[in-house]
């Protein structure tokens, strides 16, 4: 038992997401049916200390399966285990243990990243002297002192997402899920991002990123799970999945399978 | 603790910000320079000529002549001889007013009793009416004065007054709760920043609380500052004494006081509720006009119907208009203000539960 939750740090078991469509939406994606299944009996899980890369085209499930993770939304079925809490019976729990975060920063501009840091840690219900030691911690090891006083709408887009990422581990959870992490970044905002990853990881820390960029998950992931329309169509270490191909070579091959060409 | 964190930090955004306080402090000032500007324009500071007919004597008569004299104006004392006649004066225009004191009124004692007539449509019959009162009260007299005027209508300062403030409360309080809960709470969803905080486990209940306290809080401060601006300025505008106002009693102000405090946590967690919906501040403000246009349908409605049933107690808004326009006109409805509070309490408090529910709905948050 132990050993089970030591190692496989999230499982997900079945996954199922549907949505009703609003008619605004079904203008937008041209089409008469109502209800979409997002996320389509999805399994998969991912080890300590790994990098598990979820990798699929728009629309594929991404997000809706990592806030699923995250327990923003509800499956409708099947469900997951996150440090062995289930997300529909321990929301609380598992809350507890994730850092949530994604790509596009979502920090109040008007508040200095010292003033966050301990809202979030209070929020998350972190002790106080325990705070301030993490505080002073993980911004001394991300370079955010320097401007740790600074109003977050007066900082370089690089420092916000610095202090974004800092603060999603705020409560030290033991993953963290990040969706579409370089999405809109440019290239040095992207690396701040990518060298935060490597660095969690050797903090020992278990990441779940979602992406389309295949050269991130070659980069950065230790597993990957390709998701197509919902559905996992590909899942193990990275070099099990792709062989001799790219990861790329992969995908398409995959994809054709399923789709045929592309138009 | 969390929500003493959220809370604090609604503070922290709203006290560190000079535009915020100066939104909220502004209307208030700009309501008194305003009106302040009008009553000097309409009413020339001429010093007042005032004749009065006087029966009985009293030593307050001494006292109103003192403070007439201070404030420069002028009062001939005429002895009361022919009722009817010195009526047709009052009436006419002629004269001020006729006021009339018992045998022994200054003991104050059985059967003491002041009376006064006086034309409520004449600038000067009006203000004479409210010195009156006023030095009356100083001087602690706790018995009614026998009041009548000459012409059919209710006294016409205390008219309008009654039927303007309630409405020009609730349009205040109501813009004052607008520009903080609009940006606070529509403003952190647009920007996604409340999905931020929804992904930590903290309850959703206490993000609603920490959401309407603290904005109820600063909109009070608003709402203080506009009803301020209004009843400091009011009085100078209708060319009235400050006077005017010492007729209501300690418990009148402070039931107005409870009603409009009542008023704004409810004003607030509508403006809340709907921004929780809305996906945008521009979607949020259309929705929230819309709920303004309806209070103020509401708070017109009651100034025309003048009297409901005691049902009105139960209707949120309306019964602190209600309330709020039986005070000034001068009734005590004690009860009815205090159930008003209670009643609005409640409003909000199923409001405050309404958000936490929505803060958990997948497609209010999520929905696409
Ligand atoms: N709240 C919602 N209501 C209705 N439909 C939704 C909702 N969320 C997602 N969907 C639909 O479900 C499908 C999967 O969406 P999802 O956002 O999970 O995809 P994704 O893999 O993250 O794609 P992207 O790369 O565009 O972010 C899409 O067709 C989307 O339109
Ligand atoms: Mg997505």
């Amino acid at each position: 038992m132990e050993d089970l939750f030591t190692s496989e740090i999230v499982r997900a078991e079945n996954l199922k997401k549907t949505f009703t469509l609003s008619r605004k939406q079904q203008r937008l994606e041209k089409t008469s049916l109502t209800r979409k299944v997002a996320v389509n009996g999805l399994s998969f899980s991912a080890n300590r200390g790994e990098i598990y890369g979820l990798l699929g085209p728009n629309g594929a499930g991404k997000t809706t399966t990592l806030r699923m993770l995250s327990t923003l939304i509800k499956p409708d079925e099947g469900d997951a285990y996150i440090m062995g809490h289930s997300v529909r019976k321990e929301p609380q729990k598992v809350r507890d243990c994730v850092g949530f975060l994604t790509g596009e920063l979502k920090l109040e501009t008007f508040f200095t990243p010292d003033y966050l840091f301990d809202f979030f840690g209070a929020m998350h219900g972190v002790e106080k002297e325990t705070l301030v030691k993490r505080k002073r911690e993980l911004f001394a090891r991300f370079g955010i002192d320097a401007f740790s006083q600074v109003k977050v709408g007066d900082l370089s887009t690089g420092m916000k997402q610095k202090v974004s990422l800092v603060i999603s581990i705020v409560h030290d959870p033991d993953v963290v899920i990040f969706d579409e992490p370089t999405n809109g970044l440019d290239v040095l905002t992207a690396k701040v991002v990518t060298d935060f990853l490597a660095e969690l990881k050797r903090m020992g820390k278990s990441v779940l990123l979602s992406t389309h960029i295949f050269s991130l998950v070659e980069k950065l992931c230790d597993r990957v799970g390709i998701i197509i329309d919902g559905k996992m169509v590909e899942e193990g270490p990275l070099e099990g999945v792709c062989g001799e191909r790219s990861l790329e070579e992969k995908f398409f091959e995959l994809y054709h399978g399923l789709k045929g060409e592309i138009v | 603790m969390k929500l003493v964190a959220l809370i604090k930090k609604e503070f922290h955004r709203f006290f560190h910000d000079p535009r915020l306080i100066v939104t909220i402090l502004l209307p208030g000032i700009v309501i008194f320079l305003l009106y302040t500007l009008l009553g000097n324009i309409i009413h020339t500071e001429e010093s007042r000529e005032m004749k009065v007919y006087l029966s009985g004597n009293s030593a307050v008569v001494e006292v109103l002549e003192q403070q007439i004299k201070e404030s420069g104006d002028k009062v001939e004392w005429l002895p009361l001889e022919n009722e009817e006649e010195a009526r047709a004066a009052v009436k006419e225009g002629e004269a001020t007013a006729i006021l009339t004191f018992s045998e022994n009124f200054d003991l104050f004692g059985e059967g003491a009793r002041a009376g006064i007539v006086y034309d409520s449509g004449s600038e000067n019959g009006s203000y004479f009416y409210g010195l009156v009162t006023s030095v009356l009260i100083s001087v602690g007299m706790r018995f009614p004065i026998d009041v009548q005027t000459v012409n059919d209508s209710a006294d016409m300062g205390r008219e309008i007054l009654t039927s303007l403030l309630p409405f020009l409360v609730v349009t205040f309080v109501f813009s004052a709760c607008m520009s903080v809960t609009l940006e606070s709470v529509a403003g952190e969803k647009e920007r996604g920043t409340l999905s931020t905080i929804l992904a930590t486990s903290v309850k959703r209940s206490h993000i609603a609380l920490g959401k309407i306290i603290p904005l109820s809080c600063i909109s009070a401060i608003g709402a203080a500052s506009s009803f301020l601006g209004v009843v400091l300025s009011l009085p100078k505008l209708m060319g009235l004494d400050a006077a005017m106002f010492t007729g209501y009693s300690f418990i009148s102000y402070l039931l107005l006081f409870l009603l409009i405090l009542s008023f704004v946590p409810l004003i607030v967690s509508a403006i809340a509720t709907v921004s929780t919906l809305s996906r945008s501040v521009k979607e949020a403000s259309a929705y929230t006009s819309v709920l303004m246009i309806l209070v103020m349908i509401v708070s017109i409605v009651s100034l025309i119907v003048a009297q409901f049933g005691d049902w009105v107690v139960a209707v949120p808004v309306l019964n602190a208009v209600t309330a709020m326009g039986q005070i000034l006109s001068g009734m005590l409805p004690v009860w009815q203000s205090l159930v008003s509070v209670g009643v609005n309490l409640v409003f909000t408090a199923l409001l405050v539960w309404l958000i936490a529910k929505m803060l958990s709905s997948e497609r209010v948050m999520f929905g696409k």
